[in-house]
This record gives structure tokens, C-alpha cells and sequence, in this order.
């Protein structure tokens, strides 16, 4: 967001945050100021308890006891400006900063040193040809230009699927790559923690969220903020998973926190009789072949589903240093991003006509959405319980539309058809023991596996042609059986710090369990396995 | 829409008896209503004579109630639109309606039945055929014919907004009925449904000439049925004790007046379902219902004995006899968890004492 507009945004919300503090403390039910002063204080306190690593932990400290202090004798107008000191720290805290001249450098700088960061260049490439354009890493398909024309008939939300920290930039790098002005986002506070990252994302357009703050009255800062950059008619960004997806996951169950501020911010501009009222959500799903952090983010979802079921063995101690290992082990490794574009939908969840922009029901007919928030007398109003079902809808409409968008690769096919014929053979053992089990040390033949992988690849090109979701370009798509687990076994074998399955003689041996489930858990969702069941079963 | 804010305005879509019923109750208490029907001789009578006599015989209906076939007139009219159609053509009408209804609109369904496909709930049907979001489902005990003599009732409204409850509310409540709301829809849809296949067995009871300890228990392991499958289809266990559930199961299982209940007892002088059907003009909703249970049960994992029975009942040919008999044989069952009283079970955590128990049991202890 460009500073001019930043500022009149964060003067907005402040207000408008404010208002509502001391509307709500006039009811019968509300919450008195220093109330709800001291209930931001106890949850600010809380959070310093436990987050000892915080940079800022020593300052935040006096703050909050400069704050207890001053509240315990003041007169209700000095309450009120305490208030207004706390919100104001909170909105300074999360805003953005938009140096249009570094915008300029880091989308110059990003198409070069993404590719040496992400791409699967070997040190010979490298010298021999150069540094590659970035369009060789990242590959943008879908419906751009219904993307960009939303933009232009209103503001667009982009939620994208969330898997990685290398999310945010490959993101950025596409929406400057498809032309679009930088997009407002809501990144988390650790990936301002690199110095370098947090110059980036600064200037990208990022403003701050921590997501270790649970002040409900830093939430609705945090939300009004979106809302008011929103209603300024600027783009914004939204990971809706809200993390990123532990379990590998096509992300099905959504938070919707900011997401409802895209239909508070419609409202707001139908209210104010706007000519581009409009607010468009966009899905898309970022696709990757590896995902950089897998192995902590697959021990992370077993360690909170299994709970007392999963006993941590491996030495932690021992797990490599992330970013290091990652650019060592990427060496070798022709792997693209695939960024798929969704399409358009409203802050309801209804389709949305690429052409005209208008809403359309399922047969296609058009719909007056101004009419779902309208009052008896035609007039627009915000009503939170109603809104929140809205909401709610919009977001599973999200959710399918990031099944239908996603890309399969190489990597996920064969380790979920590895995975799902473990299952069977160890049939009887839950995922916790089958993770133990693995393959017992007797693998399996690769003629079985490549006729195995034939088939979920079968299946998978059913879905595809009904729409239910894509193949990635090339190997994937030419349903070359034995050429997919190869491409599937360099990735593995070249990139984790344990290859996830290997070669060897005429047999594959699955090496990291936990590294199959989770490659293999990005095709759930989509009724496989009962289907594949009696073909995955066969004895080998 | 036309409606001042001052007057309140509905629509009923489906001239049926519960459809004319819930017309009438809204224009006493103080809407305009249009009933929407195709029927023509019917919108007649209503108009000109305040009555259905095919549905509601000897019950006068309010002046207020404007009977019409014209869909986009009764639709365009009201702020709420009350949908009575049989779950066979419910969403043929929606479709319909779809054409001429906006996102402003409520739309509630009073139709207890799915469809049997994908298990598809008529509420759902609305949300798929028409742009309308703001939907609802109304369920209780509610026989039409004592509604229109005045006996005092409760209903449910359902639906995830309060907008929807409260505007509906505003319509129906009146001196002999009480609304209550809730935020289940799925709960409520559920169990409105599945209770007609319990009262076709339980009309079956009855026409056997069983007493109320037969009927008691019918009902009760009934319900145990009702809540297990919503609870797999995302219900909130609660509803299955609330109006929608035990309230609805109690009413049609008692009443002769409970179209299901009298298929049932049809069923039990050993009529076909064919011939049970012959001689009534009321659609029995039940015996949908029972094909799409059964048809969905197995891949919910939900066991469904006495479904299954009715099941076998109406569409397996079986008699009335042999299906209790084959109840009443089932293996006895611990009543919450449903494990079988005397299959020996594994001890979890160890082998020993699995072993031990198993042992125990083969010697007969």
C-alpha cells in the first residue's frame, strides 16, 4: 500500500476501533473501558510469560506495567486515552511499509535470485548458462486474466493454499510477474525475523501479524486494518489456512477471521454508495514438487494429532540445519513451482462471470448480491451473526475450489500410491504403527509400483477431465507410468536430509514414513483411496 | 419485494395439508399469505370458500390466506417463503423458484424428507436450485389437523442465521404455538425425516394389537437410531431430544392421524406397500425416507436395525412377522456403546488379560 494511503488507513482504523470500544462499554452487557484495558493487558502478559524469545519481550514488559500502573488511577477520560494508546501501538505495530523505489529493486533483484534459491540448478548450469529467468522456476496457469479483470472491476482478495515459508515470496514474485500492482498481506512476525526476508516483505506491501498476540482487541485491529485497506480498493492477501498446513494437506477447514473482512469492507462501500463496490476472492494453490520445511512440519501434525499415541524417538538434536540442507540438497534438482489461479468468487461464495463480473447461481442465473445484506427498506447493513454464515459458506466454497485447482506432481502420485499399498499390506495397523512398520525392509518391485501408479494415474485423469482437479504439465500429464516414478525418485532421493524412497536393483524401499505421509496426504480428499482400494490391495 | 415494513408478508409453496396449515396459522397471526398450488379448483375453494376440504376437511382457514398458481406473484409477494412440497417433486419446484425469488428473501423448508441420491436435505435443495441464502428449516410435532384446532404446540425453526429464526419466529408464533429456534439445521432436517420410518414401524406395532411396552421400546431404541445417524451426518446430538426429535417421534408414532403411522398399520394386516398406498391421497414421506436411509447407512457406518426392518418390510416383501421376529433375535446389546453383551471382547493394552477373559468365557463361567 503506498505510505499516503497506509496512513490514512491506520488513522481509520484507529477511529473506527475506538468508537466501537467505547459504543459496546455503553450497553447494559458491554465491557467497561478499563475492563476491557485490563483484559488486553492480562492477555499481552500471558503471551510475554510463555514467548521468551520475543525481540521485543524486555520493552513490551514495561509497556504493559507503564499501562497497569497509569490505569489503576486514572479518571474515565484518562481510561479513554489509555485505550487510545493501546490501539495505537497496536496499529503502529502492524503496519505495513511500502517503499515504492524497493519495490521497484526487489522485484528486479527477485526474478535472479529466486531461481539460484528455489531452482534445481546444479553449479555447472549455473556457470555454463547463466542464471535462469525466474520463468523457468515459477509457472503461472490458470484464469490470469479473469484475475486481473476482477482487479480492475473491483479489489480482489488472493488466498492462496499454504505450505511453506517460501510461500509469501513465490506469491509475491507471481502477482508482480502477472502484472498486477503489490497486494497487501498479513505475514507472520518470523519471516520478519530474517533481515533481509523482513526487507522484502516489508516492501512488498506486508504489513505485521503475530499470531502469538490473542488479545481480542489486537484481532479486531488486525482485522479493521484488512477492511480498511480493502475499502481503499487495495488488493490484498490472505492465507486462509491461517499456518501453514502441517499434515501436507489440501487445506479443507479455513480460518475466517480475515476473510470476513472482505465482506465487511462490500458493505462498507455499498454504505458509502462506492462505484466499485465490489470485493472478489481468488483462489489459488501453490504447487510444489518438495516442500522446504516437510520433515518439521510432517513431525509437528503427528505430534499434535498422535498426542500420548506418538512417542517421539529421533534425536532432535540431530536434524539438520533447515536452510543450509535445503540449498545443498537442491542442487540437481529440475523441480517448478506451479501457482494455479483459481477462479472468481464473491464474499458469498457464488461464482463469479468473468466477463461482466456479476454473480451467477448454479444454473448460471445471474444474482443481485447487494440484496443479501440489504434491510427491509433496500438499505445495506453489517449484521455479524448473518455475516459470519456468509462467511462461512464463502469459505467452503474456498476449500472446493482449492481441491479443483490443485496440481498433482510427481512426488505426491507415487508416494500416495507407495503409501496406500503399505496401508493394505499391513492392513489392520493404524497410521501411527504403519509409520513404525514402514515397509519392513522388503519394498517393492518396481514393475508393481509403476502398475500400481498407472492406476491411481488413471483415476486422477478421470477427476481431471470432470474438473475436479489438475494434472501438473509434462511427465504428469503424459501418464508415462515409469517416467513419473522417475522423475518422483530424483526429487525424493536429492532433497531431504533421508531420501523419502530409493532404488535399488528392481525394488523401491520407502525411507522416511513420515515423509510418504506427508507427500502422499496432498491427494486426500478426493475419494481415492475406497475407489483404488480392491487395485492397491493385490498381493505383490 | 413489495411488502411494506409495517405488514407482515409469507408465502406457502404446496397446497398439502401441512403446506394450507402453516398458511393459515401465519395469517392468524397477522400476515398476508399467499398459497401457492397448481391446482386450480382448489385455489378456487380457498378463495372463495376459506377451506381445503381435499386436505382439511371441516377446517375454515383464514380470510388472509390467498390462494394462487401463479409462482411469481405468491413468491415476489413475501418476505418469507414457506416450501411444502413433497420431497419426490421438491426440487423441481425450486428450481422454479429460483427463477423469481432474491437473496433478500427466507426460504424454509417444511418438507421432512431427502432426497435418496446423496442423501440431499431439503434445505440444501433450496441453497443448490435458488440464489437464496438465508434458508431454514421448520420441524416439530406438528399433526396439521390438530394445528388447526387450536391444540396448543411447540415448533422448531432451524437454521445458522438468526436472522432467518427471528423473522419466522415473528410469523408462526401465536397463542397456541410456541417457536423455538435452532442453530442445527442439519439436526432438525435429520430427524424430521428419519422419525416417519420409526412410525411406520411403530404403526405396524400397533395394527399387531402390541402394547405400550412393544411401543415403548420401539420408539426408544428408535430415536437411539435417529441420533447415531445424524451425529455421523454432523447433527448435534441434542436435537434427537428436542421437538424436531423425541417431540416429532412421539407425535406421529401416537397419532392415528400420522400418515406414516397409518401406512404402517396397513402394513401389519398384511397389505403390499402398493396396496397401502392405493387408498390414501397423502404422500407417506417414510417410505423415501427408509430407501435413502438404508441406502446410505453402510457407507455413514451407522447400524440401523429397525430402518433396516421397515426397509425389508416394504420393499424385501417380507411379513410383519418374520421382520420382529428377526429383531428380537438380534444379539443383546449393551445400550450406549451397542456391544454385544456376550462376545468376548479385546482387552486394549493387553494381550494377557484378553487372553484370560477369553479363556474365562470358553469354560462357560
Amino acid at each position: 500500500m503506498q505510505n499516503t494511503l497506509r496512513d490514512a488507513a491506520l488513522v481509520e482504523v484507529r477511529s473506527r476501533v475506538l468508537e466501537a470500544c467505547l459504543m459496546q462499554s455503553q450497553l447494559p452487557s458491554g465491557m467497561p473501558l478499563d475492563v476491557l484495558i485490563n483484559d488486553t493487558l492480562h492477555h499481552e502478559r500471558k503471551r510475554l510469560e510463555t514467548d521468551r524469545k520475543s525481540p521485543t519481550r524486555a520493552e513490551d514488559f514495561a509497556y504493559w506495567d507503564g499501562i497497569k500502573h497509569r490505569l489503576g488511577r486514572s479518571s474515565p477520560d484518562e481510561v479513554r486515552d489509555i485505550l487510545q494508546t493501546v490501539i495505537g501501538r497496536f496499529t503502529e505495530e502492524i503496519r505495513g511499509n511500502f517503499n515504492p523505489f524497493l519495490y521497484g529493486v526487489a522485484t528486479k533483484v527477485m526474478p535472479k535470485a529466486l531461481p539460484v534459491l528455489l531452482n534445481a540448478m546444479s553449479p555447472k548450469r549455473l556457470f555454463s548458462r547463466g542464471i535462469p529467468d525466474i520463468s523457468e522456476t515459477i509457472r503461472i496457469q490458470g484464469d490470469v486474466d479473469a484475475l486481473k479483470k476482477a482487479n480492475e472491476r473491483g479489489t480482489v482478495i488472493l488466498t492462496p493454499t499454504h505450505c511453506s515459508n517460501l510461500d509469501s515470496p513465490v506469491i509475491g514474485w507471481a502477482i508482480y510477474a502477472m502484472g498486477l500492482p503489490a497486494f497487501t498481506y498479513g505475514a507472520g512476525l518470523n519471516l520478519f525475523s530474517n533481515p533481509v526476508m523482513s526487507l522484502f516483505m516489508r516492501n512488498l506491501g506486508a504489513y505485521r501479524v503475530d499470531r502469538g498476540k490473542t488479545a481480542p482487541l489486537y484481532k479486531d485491529v488486525l482485522k479493521e486494518y484488512a477492511t480498511v485497506s480493502l475499502e481503499l480498493g487495495q488488493p490484498n492477501l490472505f492465507f486462509p489456512a491461517g499456518t501453514r498446513m502441517r499434515s501436507g494437506q489440501v487445506e479443507q477447514r479455513l480460518k475466517l477471521g480475515l476473510m470476513s473482512s472482505g465482506l465487511r469492507a462490500y458493505i462498507n462501500n455499498l454504505q458509502k454508495k462506492k462505484q466499485n463496490p465490489n470485493i472478489y476472492i481468488v483462489p489459488c494453490t501453490l504447487n510444489y514438487h518438495l516442500v522446504l520445511e516437510a520433515e518439521s512440519l510432517i513431525e509437528d501434525h503427528l505430534q499434535r494429532e498422535g498426542k500420548s499415541k506418538y512417542i517421539l524417538l529421533e534425536d532432535e538434536g540431530s536434524r539438520p540445519r533447515k536452510i543450509l540442507n535445503f540449498v545443498q540438497n537442491l542442487i540437481n534438482l529440475e523441480a517448478r513451482i506451479t501457482v494455479q489461479i483459481g477462479d472468481v468468487i464473491d464474499p458469498f461464495g457464488n461464482r463469479v462471470d468473468t466477463d461482466s463480473g456479476v454473480s451467477l447461481d448454479r444454473h448460471g442465473r445471474t444474482i443481485d448480491i447487494k440484496k443479501y445484506v440489504t434491510d427491509r427498506a433496500g438499505d445495506p447493513v453489517h449484521l455479524p451473526q448473518r455475516d459470519r454464515v456468509y462467511t462461512q459458506e464463502a469459505g467452503e466454497s474456498v476449500a472446493r475450489e482449492f481441491l479443483r485447482h490443485n496440481v498433482v506432481v510427481t512426488t505426491q502420485l507415487v508416494a500416495f500410491t507407495l503409501w496406500e499399498t503399505l496401508k493394505h499390506r499391513n492392513r489392520g495397523l493404524d497410521t501411527y504403527r504403519l509409520l513404525r512398520a514402514g515397509d519392513e525392509g522388503a519394498g517393492i518391485s518396481v514393475g508393481a509400483l509403476v502398475e500400481r501408479i498407472l492406476r491411481v494415474w488413471e483415476a486422477l485423469r478421470k477427476r481431471e477431465q470432470r474438473g475436479e482437479l489438475h494434472l501438473e504439465q509434462g511427465v504428469v500429464q503424459s501418464g508415462d507410468a515409469a517416467a513419473i516414478l522417475q522423475q518422483a525418485l530424483r526429487h525424493f532421493g536429492t532433497y531431504h536430509a533421508h531420501p523419502v524412497m530409493v532404488r535399488r536393483g528392481d525394488r523401491v524401499f520407502c525411507e522416511d514414513m513420515k515423509l510418504l505421509l506427508f507427500y502422499s496426504n496432498r491427494l486426500r480428499g478426493y475419494g481415492l483411496e475406497k475407489e483404488l482400494e480392491p487395485t492397491l490391495k493385490e498381493v505383490t | 419485494m413489495s411488502g411494506s415494513s409495517e405488514k407482515k408478508t409469507a408465502a406457502v409453496l404446496g397446497g398439502g395439508s401441512w403446506g394450507t396449515a402453516l398458511a393459515h396459522l401465519m395469517a392468524v397471526s397477522g400476515a398476508d399469505v399467499r398459497l401457492w398450488m397448481r391446482n386450480d379448483e382448489r385455489v378456487q375453494e380457498i378463495n372463495e370458500h376459506h377451506a381445503n376440504s381435499r386436505y382439511l376437511k371441516g377446517k375454515p382457514l383464514h380470510e388472509n390466506v390467498k390462494a394462487t398458481t401463479d409462482l411469481r406473484e405468491a413468491a415476489s409477494f413475501a418476505e418469507v417463503i414457506i416450501v411444502a412440497i413433497p420431497s419426490s417433486n421438491f426440487r423441481a419446484v425450486a428450481y422454479e423458484l429460483g427463477e423469481v425469488v432474491s437473496g433478500d428473501q427466507i426460504l424454509i423448508s417444511a418438507t421432512k424428507g431427502f432426497e435418496a441420491e446423496h442423501l440431499t436435505r431439503m434445505s440444501q435443495i433450496l441453497r443448490e436450485e435458488t440464489c437464496c441464502r438465508k434458508v431454514g428449516a421448520i420441524s416439530g410435532p406438528n399433526l396439521a389437523d390438530e394445528v388447526m384446532d387450536n391444540h396448543p404446540t411447540a415448533t422448531v425453526i432451524a437454521s445458522p442465521m438468526d436472522e432467518v429464526i427471528e423473522k419466522a419466529s415473528n410469523l408462526l408464533a401465536g397463542p397456541t404455538l410456541r417457536v423455538y429456534g435452532n442453530h442445527d439445521l442439519v439436526g432438525v432436517e435429520v430427524m424430521g425425516a428419519l422419525k416417519n420410518i420409526i412410525a411406520i414401524a411403530a404403526g405396524v406395532c400397533v395394527g399387531m394389537d402390541y402394547g405400550q411396552n412393544s411401543l415403548a421400546m420401539l420408539l426408544t431404541r428408535g430415536l437411539a437410531e435417529l441420533s447415531r445417524f445424524g451425529e455421523a451426518l454432523g447433527a448435534d446430538r441434542m436435537t434427537a431430544l428436542g421437538l424436531a426429535g423425541l417431540g416429532d417421534l412421539i407425535a406421529t408414532c401416537a397419532s392415528p392421524l400420522s400418515r406414516n403411522n397409518t401406512l404402517g398399520r396397513k402394513l401389519a394386516t398384511g397389505m403390499t406397500l402398493a396396496e397401502a398406498q392405493a387408498d390414501s391421497i397423502k404422500v407417506a414421506e417414510g417410505v423415501n425416507t427408509t430407501y435413502a436411509a438404508i441406502k446410505h447407512a453402510s457407507r455413514l457406518g451407522v447400524d440401523m436395525p429397525i430402518t433396516r426392518a421397515v426397509h425389508a418390510l416394504l420393499f424385501e416383501g417380507y411379513k410383519p412377522s418374520d421382520v420382529l421376529a428377526r429383531l428380537m433375535s438380534r444379539a443383546n446389546r449393551y445400550e450406549h456403546s451397542e456391544v454385544p453383551i456376550d462376545a468376548p471382547r479385546l482387552v486394549e493394552g493387553s494381550v494377557m488379560d484378553t487372553a484370560l477373559s477369553v479363556a474365562a468365557r470358553n469354560r462357560g463361567w
